[in-house]
């Protein structure tokens, strides 16, 4: 498994596609800035360390689409996400201008620093945009493929960078935006996690065994378009369908694994998620995992109390 | 002046049932001295890499660039007469992905400035020396936004676009203590204050501004009246959103024949 953080991913990534094409060009709100010096130097006039005012960040790179160019957002989730949503929705997705907004310090990322610093409606919000992207590569090999395969389509897309990774060494060839990986096949039992939950899902998986649930568990990293004929194919086949992920669960992939199956007879469904509350507490992010049950034993004691065999 | 384009502006509110008539009348005559002398632009390929940009951050104003646009050859009459219908290309605020010309879709104020330090910042970076205009209302410098956007362009010295303020007072009523000059001037721009329906003053400051592509960028604040050109309508009473009745019609056009 790699070690390398994929925020420095993100920075290598910018590096060998910003040398490759003229026309990508970089807007930080004062984070990151260290890494992507060598961004800034390999490729001068195309990297913006802009200040602290994420609205005109982000319209500036609209403003940017327009003229041609291929822009990169990058700074803290909520800043862009939450506090630049009509910049967004307006300047990029209305006008119908591509760009990037690659974010950090998804869920909570940035355990104690509380609310003011979490981002977990991020897909709720996206999601209501017309042609907006949404993906959640979480280990370095899928930032880099999903951004190359995606950055210049003329579409807004969210790469939400996690801080944690699910540890599973796929390849480039694995990783298809909009396509969904099945790393386990099974037969009663559909496991769909996105993010680093995967990790979670897979040690699962032997417990499960031992309660004679045998989970086939997807990984989702596009949320948007999600890859509903991999899910629809999974769940009719296992008939109960567990869905674990870092988000709100209004608005999050369980509403959209639920719309997708809503139609398959005798599917039983459950959602290992965050509920409808701020997370005020603090500690580590493992922590903050552990309080809502998105943990290994949090996906046993969810399908001993929501399905039946 | 521009009594013509001023009287089809009140027709096309008449007929369409909707729009901000006030509101345009107070732009018209920059927006037309703009278009008239110092926008390059060709109507029959609204997309020319080389034009120049005018962004319209004040949507609710767009009846006032729609003439214009008809007038210079981007749209129809047919377009026009189809204000606010089914099946029409204009409404009530512009939209960029319908309507040739328009560079932008604005409403929602405080975007176009940001949207217009993008599009300057992204001109020089292709070392393009088209000219970026901005027409931002004084009641729209409330947003937050237009001054993140004024400190961003000064420090990124985009001698390259040339702001205008419509100042017809929607700011004051409602924030008195308003210097809009000195506000512009300690943000760094380069400021010139004028009367925004004098064509003689539009075109002394227009013809002053140095479009650097690595410098200050101006800002022209044009004093205006909201409704000029019919006192019925100007100032700041019930007629920024009202539709005339046909007796309010006739009046309106007499004001301006």
């Amino acid at each position: 498994m790699t070690t390398k953080l994929i925020r420095e991913q993100f920075a290598d990534t910018m590096l060998e596609v910003g040398q490759e094409d003229p026309k990508l060009v970089v807007l930080v709100g004062d984070i990151s800035h260290f890494i992507l010096q060598p961004f800034a130097k390999a490729c001068p006039g195309r990297y913006y360390n802009v200040g602290i005012c994420e609205q005109t960040m982000v319209s500036m790179a609209a403003g940017l689409a327009k003229v041609g160019y291929y822009p990169v957002v990058h700074t803290i989730a909520p800043f862009i996400v939450e506090r630049s949503f009509e910049q967004i929705k307006l300047d990029f997705c209305y006008q119908q201008l591509g760009g990037n907004l690659v974010t950090v310090g998804s869920v909570f990322d940035y355990s104690n620093l509380g609310c003011t610093h979490h981002c977990y409606g991020d897909f709720a919000l996206i999601k209501t945009l017309p042609g907006a992207q949404i993906t959640y590569p979480s280990s370095p090999v899928e930032f880099d493929t999903l951004f190359r395969q995606v950055y210049r389509n003329g579409a807004l897309t969210l790469f939400r960078l996690p801080a944690h990774q699910h540890g599973e060494d796929f390849s480039a060839k694995d990783v298809q935006f909009g396509k969904g990986i099945k790393v386990i096949e099974g037969s009663n039992l559909t496991i769909v996690a996105t993010g680093p939950q995967l990790q979670n899902a897979l040690a699962a998986r032997d417990a499960l065994g031992d309660m004679k649930w045998d989970a086939e568990i997807l990984y989702i990293h596009t949320i948007r378009p999600l890859d509903t004929g991999l899910i629809r194919a999974s769940v009719s086949k296992t008939k109960h369908v567990l869905v674990i992920e870092e988000h709100t669960q209004s608005g999050g992939l369980g509403d959209d694994v639920l719309r997708a199956t809503r139609d398959i007879s005798n599917v039983q469904y459950a959602s290992l998620s965050i509920p409808d509350t701020f997370v005020t507490g603090y500690g580590l992010y493992e922590d903050h995992c552990e309080k809502l049950g998105l943990t290994r034993d949090g996906i046993l004691n969810r399908v001993r109390a929501d399905f039946n065999l | 002046m521009n009594e013509e384009l001023r009287r089809k502006i009140a027709q096309m509110v008449y007929d369409g049932k909707d729009g901000h008539m006030p509101s345009a009348f107070s732009i018209i005559d920059i927006t037309e001295v703009l278009y008239q002398d110092y926008l390059k632009f060709d109507p029959q390929n609204p997309d020319w890499p080389e034009r120049d940009y005018f962004i319209l951050s004040k949507g609710h104003g767009c009846l006032a660039l729609y003439v214009i646009l008809e007038k210079y050859g981007f749209i129809t009459a047919q377009d026009i007469a189809l204000f606010c219908k089914p099946g029409g290309i204009l409404g009530e605020h512009p939209d960029c992905t319908k309507i040739p010309g328009i560079e932008a879709s604005t409403g929602s104020l405080g975007h176009g400035l940001p949207f217009a330090v993008g599009i300057a910042l992204g001109l020089r970076l292709h070392q393009m020396d088209n000219k970026v205009y901005v027409l931002v209302g004084d009641g729209e410098c409330h947003e937050g936004s237009v001054w993140e956007a004024a400190n961003v362009a000064n420090n990124l010295q985009l001698g390259n676009m040339c702001m205008i303020v419509d100042q017809n007072g929607s700011a004051v009523q409602l924030m008195p203590r308003d210097d809009l000059p000195a506000k512009w001037r300690a943000f760094g721009w380069e400021i010139m204050v004028i009367d925004g329906h004098s064509k003689a003053e539009l075109h002394a400051a227009l013809s002053k501004v140095k479009f650097q592509s690595q410098g200050t960028p101006t800002a022209i604040i044009a004093r205006t009246v909201k409704g000029k050109g019919v006192p019925m309508l100007e100032g700041h009473g019930p007629w920024h959103h009202r539709i005339p009745t046909k007796e309010e019609l006739k009046v309106i056009m007499e004001a301006l024949s």
